[in-house]
C-alpha cells in the first residue's frame, strides 16, 4: 500500500485520442500530464435520483435560501429599523445586533451550502501529486551558475577594483540619500524638565475655579491644573496635572530631605503623572495613604512622601511646593524640582 | 427742636444708643439682603438647612437600633472600640446611610473591605440610625431634592466622572481593584442617594468629595451620567461587562476561535 | 458535431485569454493542484480570510474617519458627549458609530476581525511549530510568518489607537514611556515619532498612514510570498497510507478544495458578522476622549499586546543608575524581552536544526508526541506567555474573583519562573508516555474489551493485532509516524469506517452491498489473537 504512488508524465497525448475519451476518463488523463494521479473517485450517489440524493440537494438549497432570506432581511432592517441614538427611546439599540444577525446568517448560509455541496454531493476523491521541489537537477544548477558567472565575467567587475570601490561607495551614498530626508522627523528633545508651573501660578480645578484650603475635606483629593491661559489644553495637562491631597487628621508625612516644607499644613501636591509609564496615578486610598496607578499597579505611599512601595515604579512622584497666597488661594512656589513622569536616559539627578 | 440731654453722660449714652441702633439696622439690612439673594441663588439640589430639624422620636428610635446592632463594635457613645470599629463621632448621616442601606454595616467579618450585602435595616430604620449619629457628632448630611438635574448636564457629568471617579470605578462605573484585597465596587446597584452619600462621606478608602470641591450641580451631573449609563442599552450588542479589552480577548478565543475550530473539524471530517 | 451554446461561449472566452497570455497549461496546473485535507491545515486560512475582511471593512471606515488631532466640540447624536472638546479623530469615530447608518457594525467587524487575525496567526503558528512544518525547506516561510505575526500586532496597536479615546490614548502614553526608556536614543526616538513632547499633534495622522498604507502593503506582499511558497513547495502532510516525502495526497484544488476553502471563507465571515452584531467591542463613547489627566481602572491593550502589559506589571522596580544616566525599569520587560522572544521565535528552525543535526528536507510532518523536546520547549514557552497574558489582566481578575491585587502580582512573578520548567518536564513525560503507548499497541494489538477465561482459570483481555504477528504473538508493524488505531471502530478500512461528523452517515444500499463484500474479503484472513502466548488447547 505504501508503494511510491508513482505517477509518470504520460506519453505525449493525441488530441483526437483525448477527445474520444469519456469526461471522467479524460480528466484523469489530463491531470496525469501534470503528475496528478486521481487514485480514487467515488460518486456519493452512483444511482442518480434517489431520495437520499434529493434530501442532500434540498439541504444545500436550504442553505442558499437562508443566504437569500438573510440578505433580504438585512436590507429591510438596514432601511427600516430606527438607528439614530436617542436618549430615552432605546429602540436604536437593536439596529446593529439585527444587522449583524442577518448578515451573519446570510454569510453562513452560503458557506454551509458550498461546504455541504462538497461534502455530500460532490464525488469523494483521493488524488496523489508528485512533488518536484527540492534540489534542482544538477544540470540546471550548473547551467544557471554558468550563465551567472559568465555574466559577471562580462562586467569584468572582479578585476576592476577601481570600479568595485567606487560602485560600492556610490551605493552606500545612494542608500544614505534615501534615508537622510527622514532626518526631518528628528527633533531635539526639549522641555522634558519643565512644566507649566512657576512660582506664583495658582492651582485651579477642571472648571477653572481657584482653590482655597477648606474646599477639600480631610481625606479628599482633587485634580488641579496650573491657572494659566492654556492650563487645560492636552499638551499642558500632559505634564502639569497635579493631585492636591488633604491628609486625614493624625496622618503625618515623612518628607524627603529638602522637601519638608513643600506642602501647606495638611495639604500636599504631587504630580499626577506616574513615574513608571506616565498614566495618571490617581487611585487614592485615604485610609492607608496609598496612591495606586491603575495601569501597572504601582503603589505610592503618601505618608512616605509618595515613595513607591509596591509594583514596578522606581521613583517617588515629584512633589510640587505650594503655599496659600494673600487672597487665600493655593499657589505654586515654583516648578517641580525634578522631571515628571517616566524616566529616560539623560534624566538629571 | 428736641430737648438735648444736658449732661455729658447723657450725651455719651445717646451716642452709644444711636450707634447701636445704626449698627443693628445695618446688620439687619445686610442680613435680609443676603438671605434674599442667597435664597434666590440657592441650588435646587438640596437645602439641608431647609430640612426639618430631625425628629427626636426618630433619633430615639435610631438610638435603639444602635444599641441593638452597632454598639458592640462602635461603643456606647460612638467613640469606637479598639480593633473592632472606628469612632462614629462626626461621620455624619451620609456615611451612616451609605454603610447601612447597602448592607455593608453591620459587617459580617473583619476583612480588607466591608462588602455590600443584604441590608439588615430598611430605609426608614436606616434614616433613623443616620439621624441619631448625626445628632450626636454632626458631619456630612444627606441630600434632599433633585439628585440628578436635567440631561443637559450629562456631558459635564461624564467629564467629571472620568476625571475623579473612573480611575477607581472604571469608565462605566463597573468597579476596579485597589491594593491588597480592597476594591472600588461597581456602581450598578447604587441609587442616587447612595452615590451622593458616598461622595459626601468618603466610605472606607474612598476619598471625600465635599460640596466645595465637587459642587452640588456637579454631583447631580455625575450621578445623572452614571445612572443614565446604567439604564441605557448598549448599541453594539452585549456589552460583556463594560470592562474593556480583557473580556473581548476572552470572547474572541472562546467564541470566535472556538466556533471556527469546530467548523474546521467538521469540514475536515470524512463524510 | 455541434457543441451546446454555453460551451462555445465559455470556450470563446478562454480562447481569447489564451491567445494573448498562453495560460492553458497554467490553468490546468492550478486547477489540478493537490492539497492535503487535514483539518489542522485550515488555520492559516482563518488568518487570510480575516485579513480580507479587515481590508474590506477598513476601506469602508477610511471613507469616514478623519485622523486629525485638531480640537473640535462634539455636535453629533450621542448626547452624553455633546459639547465636549475632543480631537477630530475621536469625533469622526463617534460619527461612524452614531451618525453613519451601519457604521457601528462596520467598526465592530473591523475590530473583531483584527482580534481574530492575530489569534488565527497564533494558532496557525502553533500548529506549524508542533508538527515541524518549519523545517527545511520551509524556514523562509516560517520567517515570513513570524514577520506577519509581528506586523499584525503592530498594525492592531496602530489601528485601535486611531480613535484617540481614553483607553488607547493611555496606551500611547505607555508607548511613549517605552520609547523614552531606550538607552542613549530614547528621547530622540520619542520626539521623532511624536513630533514633540507627549502627545503632540502628529501621532494620530502618522499612525493612520502606517495603519492604512505602510503595514497593509507590507502584509499583502508577505502574504503573497507566504502563500506562493506554499503553492511552489507544496503543502506538507502527515505520514499515512500512500503518503511519502515525494508526493502529496489529498484533493485537487478544483472543485473540491476550492469549494471547501471558499465556503470556509463565508463561514469565517459569517461568524465575524454574528459576533460583531451581537457582542459589542471597543465602545469608545463610554471611554471618552483622551485626556492625559484621566484614566480608567482596568486599562488594558487588546489581547495580543496583553503579554507585554503583563511583563511590564510583573517586572520589579529595578531602575539602573549609571553615573548620570538612567535605565528605566520599563526598558527590560517591553523592549528587551519581546526582542528576545521574537528573535528566538524567528531563529527557531535554525536552532533546532543545529541542535538535532537534522539537515534533511522534510515534507512529512511529525506528530507532536514524536518530538518530545520540541513539544516540551513549546509548552514551556506557552506557559511563560500565558502567565504574562493573565498578568496583563490581573487587576480585573483580582476584582472579579476577590483576589488581592498584590497577591496576583506575586503569583505572576513566581509562576513566571517556576511554572515553565514544570511544564517542560510534564510535557516531556507526557510525550514519552504517548509514544510508549503507541509502541505498545503496535506490539500487543488493540484492546477489544472481550475478557476470556483461560483453562487455567486466568482472565485475559483479548487484543486484536494490527497486522501480522511473530511467533511470540507480538506485532511486527513498525511505527510509521501516523496515528495508531487504539479502538476497534478505527481498525477497519477507510471505506467502512463510521463516517460523518455530527451523526453517522448511513450508507445507501448500493454502497452497503459493496462494503459487505469488502468486509467478507477481509474476514476471510485467519484472525489471530494476541495478548499472551497461546496456551495449548486442552
Amino acid at each position: 500500500m505504501s508503494h511510491d504512488s508513482g505517477t509518470h508524465r504520460s506519453q505525449p497525448l493525441d488530441v483526437e485520442e483525448l477527445e474520444r475519451l469519456p469526461m471522467e476518463e479524460r480528466a484523469k488523463v489530463a491531470s496525469a500530464v501534470d503528475g496528478v494521479n486521481i487514485v480514487h473517485r467515488r460518486e456519493r450517489f452512483p444511482v442518480p435520483g434517489t431520495k437520499a440524493e434529493r434530501r442532500a440537494e434540498r439541504a444545500v438549497a436550504a442553505c442558499f435560501l437562508l443566504t437569500f432570506l438573510g440578505a433580504v432581511a438585512f436590507t429591510v432592517a438596514y432601511v427600516v429599523l430606527p438607528w439614530r441614538y436617542e436618549s430615552g427611546n432605546q429602540s436604536y439599540a437593536w439596529f446593529t445586533p439585527v444587522l449583524g444577525l442577518t448578515m451573519g446568517l446570510a454569510l453562513l448560509g452560503i458557506g454551509f451550502g458550498v461546504v455541504l455541496w462538497a461534502k455530500w454531493l460532490m464525488p469523494e476523491e483521493e488524488t496523489v501529486q508528485d512533488r518536484h521541489g527540492g534540489r534542482s537537477p544538477e544540470l540546471d544548477r550548473r547551467t544557471a551558475a554558468a550563465v551567472a558567472v559568465d555574466g559577471l565575467a562580462m562586467t569584468g567587475l572582479a578585476r576592476r577594483s577601481l570600479l568595485q570601490k567606487t560602485l560600492g561607495l556610490s551605493a552606500l551614498a545612494l542608500g544614505a540619500l534615501a534615508v537622510i530626508p527622514f532626518g526631518g522627523l528628528i527633533k531635539k528633545p526639549r522641555g522634558l524638565v519643565q512644566t507649566a508651573w512657576r512660582d506664583g501660578v495658582r492651582l485651579m480645578t477642571s472648571d477653572r475655579r481657584l482653590i482655597r484650603p477648606g474646599d477639600i475635606q480631610a481625606g479628599g483629593i482633587a485634580t488641579v491644573f496650573p491657572a494659566v491661559q492654556d492650563g487645560l489644553t492636552t499638551q499642558v495637562v500632559a505634564d502639569s496635572v497635579v493631585l492636591l491631597i488633604r491628609l486625614r487628621p493624625g496622618q503625618t508625612v515623612r518628607a524627603r530631605p529638602g522637601q519638608e516644607d513643600f506642602g501647606w499644613q495638611d495639604y500636599l501636591a504631587y504630580s499626577k503623572i506616574c513615574t513608571h509609564a506616565g498614566c495618571p496615578a490617581s487611585l487614592y486610598e485615604q485610609q492607608t495613604g496609598r496612591l495606586l496607578c491603575p495601569c501597572h499597579q504601582s503603589q505610592f505611599d503618601l505618608l512616605q512622601d509618595a515613595t513607591p512601595v509596591f509594583g514596578p515604579a522606581a521613583r517617588p512622584l515629584p512633589k510640587l511646593a505650594i503655599t496659600v497666597d494673600e487672597e487665600g488661594y493655593f499657589v505654586a512656589r515654583g516648578d517641580f524640582p525634578e522631571p515628571i513622569g517616566p524616566s529616560y536616559w539623560e534624566r538629571p539627578s | 427742636m428736641t430737648d438735648r440731654p444736658s449732661t455729658v453722660k447723657g450725651r455719651r449714652l445717646r451716642r452709644r444708643l444711636s450707634g447701636a441702633l445704626a449698627l443693628a439696622l445695618a446688620l439687619g439690612a445686610v442680613g435680609v439682603g443676603y438671605s434674599t439673594v442667597a435664597a434666590a441663588a440657592a441650588p435646587k439640589a438640596r437645602a439641608a438647612s431647609d430640612a426639618p430639624a430631625a425628629d427626636p422620636v426618630e433619633i430615639r428610635k435610631g438610638r435603639q437600633h444602635y444599641e441593638q446592632g452597632c454598639m458592640t463594635c462602635h461603643g456606647q457613645n460612638l467613640q469606637g472600640v479598639q480593633d473592632r470599629g472606628p469612632s462614629l463621632l462626626g461621620v455624619g448621616e451620609a456615611a451612616v446611610y451609605f454603610q447601612v442601606i447597602t448592607g455593608r454595616m453591620p459587617v459580617a467579618r473583619q476583612e480588607a473591605q466591608a462588602e455590600r450585602k443584604q441590608p439588615k435595616y430598611d430605609e426608614a430604620q436606616t434614616l433613623q440610625l443616620a439621624a441619631y449619629v448625626q445628632s450626636v457628632g454632626g458631619g456630612p448630611e444627606l441630600p434632599t431634592g433633585d439628585l440628578r438635574g436635567d440631561d443637559s448636564n450629562l456631558a459635564e457629568g461624564g467629564e467629571l466622572f472620568r476625571l475623579n471617579c473612573a480611575s477607581c470605578h472604571n469608565f462605566a462605573g463597573r468597579g476596579g481593584a485597589l491594593s491588597a484585597g480592597k476594591y472600588a465596587p461597581s456602581l450598578d446597584p447604587s441609587t442616587d442617594k447612595v452615590m451622593w452619600a458616598a461622595m459626601l462621606s468618603g466610605p472606607q478608602n474612598m476619598p471625600v468629595f465635599s460640596d466645595n470641591q465637587i459642587t452640588e450641580e456637579q454631583k447631580q451631573a455625575i450621578t445623572n451620567y452614571i445612572q443614565t449609563l446604567n439604564e441605557e442599552r448598549d448599541p453594539g450588542g452585549s456589552s460583556i461587562g463594560r470592562l474593556g479589552p480583557v473580556p473581548e480577548g476572552l470572547v474572541i478565543w472562546v467564541v470566535g476561535i472556538g466556533a471556527i475550530m469546530l467548523m474546521i473539524l467538521w469540514i475536515g471530517a470524512k463524510s | 458535431m455541434t457543441l451546446p451554446t454555453t460551451e462555445t461561449r465559455a470556450e470563446k472566452a478562454a480562447n481569447w485569454f489564451d491567445d494573448r497570455l498562453t495560460i492553458a497549461p497554467v490553468v490546468r496546473r492550478t486547477l489540478g493542484k493537490v492539497f492535503p485535507d487535514h483539518w489542522s491545515f485550515m488555520m492559516g486560512e482563518i488568518a487570510l480570510y480575516s485579513f480580507i475582511i479587515l481590508l474590506l471593512t477598513g476601506t469602508y471606515l477610511s471613507f469616514f474617519f478623519d485622523p486629525s488631532m485638531a480640537e473640535v466640540h462634539y455636535d453629533g447624536s450621542y448626547s452624553p458627549l455633546r459639547g465636549i472638546e475632543m480631537s477630530r479623530a475621536y469625533d469622526s469615530t463617534l460619527d461612524i458609530s452614531f451618525d453613519v447608518r451601519g457604521g457601528l457594525l462596520m467598526r465592530q467587524i473591523h475590530h473583531w476581525a483584527a482580534l481574530l487575525f492575530v489569534a488565527a496567526m497564533t494558532v496557525h503558528m502553533l500548529r506549524t511549530f508542533f508538527t515541524g512544518g518549519f523545517r527545511k525547506p520551509r524556514e523562509i516561510n516560517w520567517l515570513l510568518g513570524v514577520g506577519l505575526l509581528t506586523l499584525g500586532i503592530v498594525e492592531g496597536f496602530a489601528g485601535y489607537s486611531l480613535p484617540d479615546d481614553l483607553l488607547s490614548g493611555t496606551g500611547l502614553r505607555i508607548a511613549h514611556a517605552i520609547m523614552l526608556s531606550i538607552p542613549v536614543v530614547g528621547t530622540w526616538v520619542a520626539f521623532a515619532v511624536f513630533g514633540a513632547d507627549f502627545p503632540g499633534t502628529e501621532i494620530i495622522p502618522r499612525l493612520y498612514i502606517v495603519h492604512v498604507l505602510l503595514i497593509p502593503g507590507i502584509i499583502l506582499a508577505l502574504i503573497a510570498v507566504h502563500v506562493g511558497l506554499v503553492v511552489v513547495q507544496m503543502h506538507t502532510q502527515f505520514p499515512g497510507p500512500g503518503r511519502t516525502e515525494r508526493n502529496v495526497v489529498g484533493e485537487r484544488m478544483y472543485p473540491l478544495y476550492a469549494a471547501k476553502a471558499g465556503g470556509f471563507f463565508f463561514l469565517v465571515f459569517g461568524v465575524m458578522a454574528l459576533l460583531s452584531g451581537l457582542v459589542q467591542i471597543n465602545p469608545v463613547w463610554l471611554y471618552g476622549p483622551y485626556n492625559p489627566a484621566q484614566v480608567s481602572a482596568g486599562t488594558q491593550p487588546d489581547w495580543y499586546m496583553g503579554f507585554l502589559d503583563g511583563s511590564i506589571r510583573l517586572f520589579p522596580a529595578w531602575e539602573i543608575r549609571l553615573f548620570d544616566y538612567t535605565i528605566s525599569p520599563v526598558f527590560w520587560p517591553t523592549v528587551v524581552l519581546p526582542g528576545i522572544l521574537f528573535t528566538l521565535l524567528a531563529l527557531y528552525p535554525f536552532l533546532e536544526a543545529r541542535l538535532t543535526g537534522d539537515r534533511a528536507s522534510h515534507n512529512l510532518l511529525q506528530r507532536p508526541r514524536d518530538v518530545p523536546v520540541r513539544m516540551a520547549l513549546g509548552a514551556m514557552a506557552l506557559t511563560f506567555y500565558t502567565v504574562l497574558l493573565i498578568s496583563g489582566g490581573n487587576d480585573i481578575i483580582a476584582n472579579k474573583f476577590d483576589i488581592s491585587l498584590n497577591a496576583m502580582i506575586w503569583w505572576g512573578r513566581i509562576s513566571l519562573i517556576l511554572l515553565p520548567p514544570v511544564a517542560y518536564v510534564a510535557t516531556y513525560l507526557l510525550c514519552l508516555g504517548l509514544q510508549r503507548h503507541d509502541r505498545e499497541v503496535l506490539e500487543h494489538g488493540v484492546e477489544t474489551g472481550i475478557i476470556k477465561r483461560l483453562p487455567s482459570g486466568e482472565f485475559i483481555e483479548v487484543h486484536q493485532p494490527l497486522g501480522t504477528v511473530d511467533e511470540h504473538g507480538h506485532g511486527e508493524l513498525e511505527y510509521a509516524g501516523s496515528p495508531v488505531p487504539k479502538k476497534m471502530n478505527r481498525l477497519t478500512s477507510a471505506a467502512q469506517r463510521t463516517r460523518g461528523f455530527l451523526w453517522p452517515v448511513k450508507e445507501p444500499a448500493e454502497l452497503q452491498a459493496r462494503s459487505d463484500t469488502e468486509r467478507a474479503l477481509e474476514e476471510s484472513d485467519e484472525r489471530q489473537l494476541a495478548g499472551r502466548p497461546r496456551e495449548p488447547e486442552l
